[in-house]
């Protein structure tokens, strides 16, 4: 029996940045992975002449070297060599303000761009935006400072160094603008990022909201230049050129216990024997079907049932490689939101209810932000939405297909009479992906690639809060977007990094009890 | 941020508080719910896993004899009669055959409705291919009652209205009928909505592959017709000699765009391929179904020479086994590690799905350029597609495990 001193389970963003990060501090690392691929969401797919990246839009975490993210830093930390693009602008949004009137807007990356920006659509925002990306800095800052102390801060310095973001770090992004008397029109343009997160205004923590607009704003957003499978072969193969060893298409079927400590898994090739396991998947599966039900303990079932299923960022994409130019198509932004209104939460309730109330759309054209992205003279085009169970449960196999485009149709049609943009007769290749297609793929329950919403009492911080408390098993923490740290490719590879480096913490403290061999 | 002071609620001192209580605000929520069981199966996942299963355990239900077109059709279900996986018309499965101490895969498309699927029904076809190692061996042995393990239905090769013509010329050759007849079916059955004109090479009249279901669908469904074309005989009320783009214009639209769909044998692709550059369509407008890798590699731009006829030594990793196996430069490293009764993934066999990716860890291949449809970063990392990537040296490849 092959015995290795970490298993990871998942090569997602949060396996691979764990594995990589277990294997640079010594450990005998196992990678594996249910997929012929690396990556996760974090993949491409080729039709025909065109690879298409399925699920990045753009990385807020990267930056340029001069003010870097966490994502450039870890990337060189791993020692891992990708190819990132800035993007550019931070979005353009075409939909309504709530007075009624149109809206159209196209917000620049840079603080100062965005705030002049702010300025000229809602002029004597100035003062107030600025309000607003001060505290965005300092709650940016604080976040950093409680990662960095593992869950356990220093009282004192949080209190008086970044008592802003204590004062609004338990408050809904809502009740901050409000707070600040942001001006209607501000809201509404700010309120565009909300779907990156998949909670409405109301319900998502000001603290996550922040950190993100700040990322997005200050250091530009980012792309592969190659797809996110570039990025994720480059790690696995630094991952092996370290010495780690990675399998694919091997499925963990089982964790294997040894008393209450978790020291392997049973795969379909065979039995691993470790030391400790780091999964990248779902506690609400890991509880429910890979380990004796006996030995999920009573808080973690009460964790999950109090979580309800509230499952984040079920994907609804569709992805459409033309046989023209973005000019020819006359689309000029890379991301370009599409809501049906600025009124978060009544969005969030329309794509719940499903594709016949759902209106909110967001449409990517990557080569605008890499001209080179598909052969000379076509160009890659996607549109995102979310899915709902309303639509996705009970669909029947024969349904399918029809159904899918039905919704693609919308969003085709919602294009062309917001925009003008008609797709129709250049379409080349077409694919479109639904919630069936993100739970085949990743494993993740319905489809849903943020975790678990990051909504109300279970947001980002009270999660940061409470690492030492979540996931008591012994052996074994899982990782990925349903962790502290939420959604996306920086939020999952920081969530891998940081509980490998707490599991080196956990052995070494068995180490040094004499606890498990 | 000595400027900056919020106050979110009337008092300062209640918004500290409400951070200093998150995390205990968070463990009441937590505490108050209900200790249930967990359950960890969700009917998205659900829904997804049975329509993409691992694979699928099938059994021969019938076997029809197709006479002089030298073909066998089989019928499969699951042992217990359970539904299959709804499918595209047009799409194929892959049979995985162990097979004299050989662990083969092929693929076949499926020539049925979908709506069959439903029932529990497939039906592949497979006609003679004789110095075939597969095709002659199951039409000689599987009988009714044999189980077979395949894939779930694969390919793109079926229609998509955003992107295809109203009017698709098919262009079939030989059992590359398959596919076509499965969307003609879904044209019947209103599964499909286009129109499908096909023309259908075959060398006689007795020769034709499912001449008499083509005709009763064309009876039965103003939306199909076919064109038989025979090579090898000129007879009234058939089309004679080969697909040409002369015939292709006889029989499209005369005004409009119309999509051509190919499946056929490679020499039909290399004869047809300057034909259809005749036509001058846009790319979106031609689809062909990708049937095999070429058997000739050496005949391909950029295939060096010297290799040819040689005999490399492959070591084969997978998860924590490892085997050391010889390989012809003539045939693809698949082959090779098929001969060897290694279970490795595989379903198309052209390059297009990607499903056997393989780490090349040393070692050098040749790839036909009509099969290299690899992703940049696996290009650039060392991957491979082995079922379509010659050894021109030997090699140590690290192979994805398999699910059945």
């Amino acid at each position: 029996m092959p015995k290795f001193d970490v298993v990871v389970v998942g090569a997602g963003n949060a396996g691979m940045s764990a594995a990589l990060q277990s294997q640079l501090l010594g450990f005998k690392t196992l990678l594996i992975e249910q997929h012929n691929l690396p990556g996760g969401a974090a993949t491409s797919f080729v039709r025909g002449r065109f690879e298409v990246d399925p699920s990045l839009h753009e990385l807020c975490d990267y930056g340029p070297a001069d003010n870097p993210g966490d994502v450039r830093n870890m990337m060189a930390d791993y020692g891992v060599k990708a190819e990132f693009l800035e993007v550019g602008e931070c979005f353009r949004c075409v939909s309504t303000y709530r007075d009624g009137s149109p809206m159209d807007v196209t917000m620049p990356a840079g603080i100062d761009a965005f705030i002049d920006k702010m300025e000229f659509y809602v002029p004597g925002s100035r003062e107030k935006m600025v309000q607003l990306f001060d505290l965005f800095q300092e709650v940016l800052d604080g976040i950093a400072y409680i990662t960095a102390s593992r869950g356990n801060p220093d009282k004192n310095i949080l209190g008086t160094t970044y008592a802003n973001m204590l004062k609004t770090g338990a408050y809904s992004t809502q009740e901050v603008f409000d707070a600040l008397e942001l001006p209607d029109r501000c809201q509404d343009i700010l309120s565009t990022y909300w779907s990156y997160l998949g909670v409405d205004m109301e319900h998502l923590a000001f603290i996550h909201y922040a950190a993100m607009v700040h990322k997005y704003t200050s250091r530009g957003a980012y792309i592969l230049k190659h797809t996110s499978h570039e990025l994720a072969t480059a790690m696995v193969e630094r991952f092996r050129e370290l010495g780690g060893e990675i399998w694919f298409n091997c499925r963990a079927e089982e964790f294997l216990f040894r008393g209450e400590y978790c020291c392997g898994v049973r795969t379909n090739l065979g039995v691993v024997d470790c030391h400790y396991v780091l999964a990248n998947i779902n506690p609400d599966i890991i509880y429910g079907k890979m380990m004796p039900k006996e030995l999920v303990p009573e808080r973690e079932k009460k964790l999950v049932a109090a979580r309800d299923r509230k499952i984040g960022g079920r994907m609804y994409t569709a992805y459409f490689c033309m046989d023209c130019t973005p000019e020819e198509l006359g689309i000029h932004d890379y991301t370009i939101f599409l809501p049906g209104s600025c009124d978060s939460p009544t969005e969030y309730a329309g794509i719940m209810g499903g594709m016949k109330t759902n209106n909110f759309s967001i449409f990517n054209c990557y080569n605008i932000a890499h001209p080179e992205f598909s052969p000379p003279g076509t160009c890659v085009c996607a549109f995102t939405t979310f899915g709902s169970p309303v639509d996705w449960n009970d669909l029947k196999q024969e349904d399918y297909f029809k159904f899918k485009e039905a919704g693609v149709d919308k969003m085709l049609a919602n294009l062309k009479e917001k925009l003008g943009v008609d797709l129709s007769g250049h379409i080349e290749e077409i694919e479109i992906a639904s919630p069936w297609t993100f739970a085949r793929y990743l494993g993740v329950p319905e489809g849903g690639v943020y975790g678990y919403e990051p909504r109300d009492w279970d947001g980002m911080m009270a999660r940061m809060q409470m690492i030492a408390y979540d996931y008591p098993i012994k052996g074994m923490r899982p990782i990925g977007a349903a962790g502290p740290r939420g959604d996306g490719y920086a939020a999952s590879m920081i969530c891998g990094r940081l509980m490998a480096l707490n599991a080196a913490l956990d052995m070494k403290k068995w180490k040094e009890e004499g606890g498990k061999a | 941020m000595a400027n900056l002071n919020i106050k979110v609620s009337a008092d300062p001192r209640i918004d500290m508080m409400k951070f200093a209580t998150m995390a205990k605000v968070r463990e009441e929520a937590i505490q108050a719910a209900p200790a249930n069981e967990v359950n960890g199966v969700f009917p998205i996942n659900e829904n997804a896993k049975a329509l993409h299963p691992d694979y699928l355990e099938l059994v021969i239900d019938e076997v029809i004899d197709r006479g002089g077109a030298q073909a066998k059709t089989f019928v499969l279900k699951r042992a217990d009669g359970a539904p299959l996986p709804y499918f595209r018309a047009g799409q194929y499965i892959s049979l995985k055959l162990p097979l004299d101490g050989s662990f083969v895969t092929r693929s076949y498309s499926l020539c049925l409705s979908p709506k069959e699927a439903l029932a529990g029904k497939y039906a592949i076809t497979v006609r003679a291919n004789p110095g075939g190692f597969v095709a002659d061996r199951l039409l000689a042995e599987k009988k009714p009652g044999d189980k077979l393990v395949a894939s779930g239905p694969q390919g793109f090769f079926y229609y998509e209205k955003l992107r295809d013509a109203k009017t698709v010329v098919g262009l079939a050759g030989g059992s590359g009928i398959t596919p076509f007849l499965s969307l003609a079916y879904a044209i019947r059955d209103g599964i499909e909505d286009f129109n499908l004109t096909l023309l259908f090479g075959s060398r006689t009249e007795d020769n034709i592959l499912f001449r008499k279901e083509l005709d009763e669908i064309a009876a039965a469904c103003p939306k199909f017709k076919v064109v038989h074309v025979l090579s090898e005989e000129e007879k009234a009320g058939f089309e004679s000699g080969f697909i040409t783009a002369e015939l292709i214009k006889k029989y499209a639209p005369a005004e409009g765009e119309f999509s051509v769909y190919l499946c056929g044998p490679e020499a039909m692709y290399r004869f047809l391929k300057p034909e259809i550059a005749k036509l001058g369509l846009p790319e979106r407008l031609f689809r062909r179904k990708l049937i095999d890798v070429t058997k000739t590699p050496w005949e391909c731009e950029g295939y060096p020479a010297e290799c040819k006829g040689k005999t490399f030594t492959i070591k084969v990793k997978q998860g924590p086994q490892e085997w050391t196996i010889p390989a012809s430069a003539d045939e693809p490293v698949l082959v090779a590690v098929e001969r060897a009764g290694i279970k490795a993934p595989s379903r198309c066999r052209a390059g297009e799905c990607g499903w056997c990716r393989s780490r090349l860890l040393e070692g050098t291949v040749f790839i036909p350029q009509e099969n290299e449809l690899r992703r940049w970063a696996d290009k650039h990392y060392g991957y491979i597609h082995p079922c379509c990537s010659f050894p021109t040296s030997d090699l140590v490849l690290d192979v994805p495990g398999v699910f059945f």
